[in-house]
């Protein structure tokens, strides 16, 4: 089922969670709203299923508009954040429930809701845990119940509010990737609420970032991580480093980032996008740097750099390899090149609250 | 802990003891004076005491005020408690407030209230009277004033209870297409009703208890409008003791039960005194 949401707005008094939002999510598609707390995409999954309801604006729900329907009758599937699980009934009663409150005509008999549940707690492999409660299961265990439930009444849209944010990362990677498989099995359309980036980039086909009750970009993951629309939207990414005033000079000289350098600007440069030698080149941009510590536990080794006149020290990943040539240590003098780097002016930063520690 | 020094154990053992004295002489001595004097004059003249007609329908009474007392307190409260934990609207501190006046109030305040209101020369007087309606010095006054001083009981232990439980499992039962009727029936009851049960103990026992608003509005006419705590009264005003502590005695009983059975609640449900902690358990 398609959704078109046409400029919602919703207020909380003062505080406007949302200042219209627009967006169409096409059938069958896994969508991320991601975003850090507080920036509306909680409200805006809320509005989405009924349980809020929007001060301004349209949702339309497979082209039918579906603004003020009753949340009981949207055909919605929706997973809390804390599960929401009925902590009085068995796993097998959870299950059920969407399927015993159907109206008489549609309600399946004893066996048909029997097998469904069954059917269900397979596709979750909970089946063993159909006569316990709760609160005997894990967290995972009971977001996988939580799953099973929504998916019971066969939503045709699947919302999910921070499914994974109360579990601890093993678990989270786990179901993350097992909601993909999930995702692909049943082709039901999902929206995903994280705070995660990883996660939205991993899981997601297409990710819309949301910033203080607006959309900043809206994209498939690849073009959010090689295109960043927005400092904010490079900020929230994570993993970078940001450069203004004099540094940005030197490393960016007039013209080479496409950008005019007489106004104020900052510029972001992520770890692995730079080089990094020994000795200065005669005529080059190098930008001298002490190693101020250096991880080599992981994939890439990850390297913090104290430069002159910059506020954080620089992050910088290189291969293992590269650090066998240069047989780095603690406190070497290098030069650092980079070979990427992506310039915006200040007055479009000016929404960035805190320029530092993003690494 | 470490092993306690001399004058820590005398600190600790001379508060214990203190304890147990006020115990002793402010709550057990009272206690077994009220049945000590009840059969001062042999069991025999104590239970005619009791099947005595005064005593009986004292009884009678005080348990079909409290049978009538309660429900409309369990409706109420859970009315109460669901707008306050599952709505937000104007006026809703105003209305937590209000819900506590009768813990406030003097119940002898409250009497006189329902007499202003009620009585023959209050705003509602004529109309009643000429309707033919009894309000005052009769049964549904002594309800009013048991209502009154009770209201606060079962909406104080839901709310506070509804708040740490929180409205995710109503959410998630309205997306998965449940009528509220039985959202309320299916989730919202069973996860409430041991503070239900609770709270529903505690007005049940100030029902059988109270005086003060009761005395104002019942009129006291013995076998008609008197309740048990007003017949303890009446008999002792009458240096009728044996009838007096035995009427108390009965109210003894009744508290008795009601101490055994909250317990049972307490340690059955562990609502108390933990409410609220269980919910993050993951």
């Amino acid at each position: 089922m398609s959704i078109q949401i046409e400029n919602i707005r919703k207020n909380y008094g003062a505080f406007e969670a949302l200042k219209g939002i627009s967006l169409t999510i096409e059938s069958g598609e896994l969508i991320a709203l991601l975003g850090p707390s507080g920036c509306g995409k909680t409200t805006l999954l809320r509005s989405i299923a009924g349980l809020e309801s929007p001060d301004d604006g349209h949702i339309l729900l497979h082209g039918e508009e579906s603004t003020r329907t009753n949340a009981a009758r949207r055909g919605i599937g929706f997973v809390f954040q804390h599960y929401a699980l009925f902590r009085h009934m068995t796993i097998f009663e959870n299950v059920a429930f969407g399927l015993r409150v159907q109206p008489r005509a549609e309600r399946l008999g004893r066996k048909g809701i029997h097998d469904r549940v069954s059917e269900l707690l397979r596709l979750v492999q909970l089946e063993s845990y159909a006569r316990m409660y709760p609160e005997q299961l894990s967290g995972g265990q009971r977001q996988r119940v939580a799953l099973a439930r929504a998916l019971a009444v066969r939503p045709k849209v699947l919302l999910l509010d921070e499914p994974f944010s109360a579990l601890d990362a093993k678990v989270r990677k786990d179901l993350r990737t097992w909601l993909r498989r999930v995702h692909d099995e049943l082709h039901v359309t999902t929206i995903l609420v994280t705070h995660d980036q990883e996660e939205a980039l991993e899981v997601a086909d297409r990710v819309v970032i949301l910033n203080a009750g607006r959309m900043e970009q809206v994209g498939t993951p690849e073009e959010i991580y090689n295109h960043p629309a927005s400092p904010f939207v490079y900020n929230f990414l994570g993993n970078v480093n940001l450069f203004h005033g004099r540094l940005l000079a030197d490393l960016a000289p007039a013209g080479s980032a496409g950008q005019p350098q007489a106004a104020p600007s900052i510029g972001f440069v992520r770890p692995h996008e730079f080089e990094i030698a020994r000795t200065a080149v005669v005529g080059s941009q190098a930008l001298p740097a002490t190693v101020s510590r250096l991880n080599a536990a992981g994939p890439l080794v990850r390297l913090d750099l104290t430069v002159a006149d910059a506020a954080q020290p620089v992050v910088v990943e290189i291969s293992h390899a590269r650090l066998r040539e240069l047989s780095l240590r603690e406190g070497d003098q290098v030069y650092l090149t980079p070979t990427e780097i992506r310039v915006f002016s200040n007055t479009a930063a000016d929404d960035l609250v805190d320029f530092g520690s993003h690494i | 802990m470490n092993a306690p020094s001399l004058s820590e154990r005398l600190v600790r053992i001379g508060l214990i003891a203190l304890a147990l004295l006020s115990v002793a002489v402010f709550l057990v001595l009272p206690l077994i004076t009220v049945f000590a004097q009840a059969f001062a004059e042999g069991g025999k003249l104590y239970v005619q005491a009791i099947r005595s007609d005064a005593v009986l329908t004292a009884l009678k009474l005080t348990l079909i005020v409290a049978a009538m007392a309660v429900p409309l307190n369990v409706v109420f409260g859970i009315a109460a408690s669901w707008a306050i934990t599952r709505f937000d609207f104007y006026g809703k501190q105003i209305l937590i407030t209000l819900i506590d006046i009768p813990l406030a109030v003097s119940p002898v305040v409250a009497g006189l209230m329902y007499i202003e209101v009620f009585g023959l020369h209050g705003w509602f007087g004529p109309w009643l009277a000429a309707h033919n309606i009894h309000i005052i010095f009769a049964m549904p006054g002594i309800v009013l004033a048991t209502v009154f001083v009770t209201f606060p009981f079962v909406a104080r232990e839901l709310i506070p209870f509804m708040q740490a439980q929180g409205s995710d499992e109503e959410e998630a039962a309205v997306v998965l297409g449940a009528h509220p009727l039985s959202i309320f029936w299916r989730i919202t009851l069973p996860n409430i009703k041991w503070a239900l049960l609770y709270g529903s103990i505690l007005a049940a026992s100030r029902s059988i208890g109270e005086f003060g608003a009761v005395s104002v509005l019942s009129g006291h006419i013995r076998g008609r409008t008197t309740t048990l705590p007003l017949e303890v009264e009446m008999a002792y005003n009458e240096y009728n003791f044996t009838a007096a502590f035995a009427a108390a005695s009965l109210l003894t009983f009744a508290a008795i039960i009601t101490l055994t059975v909250k317990k049972i609640l307490e340690s059955a449900s562990g609502i108390h005194p933990r409410a609220g902690q269980e919910k993050d358990a993951a």
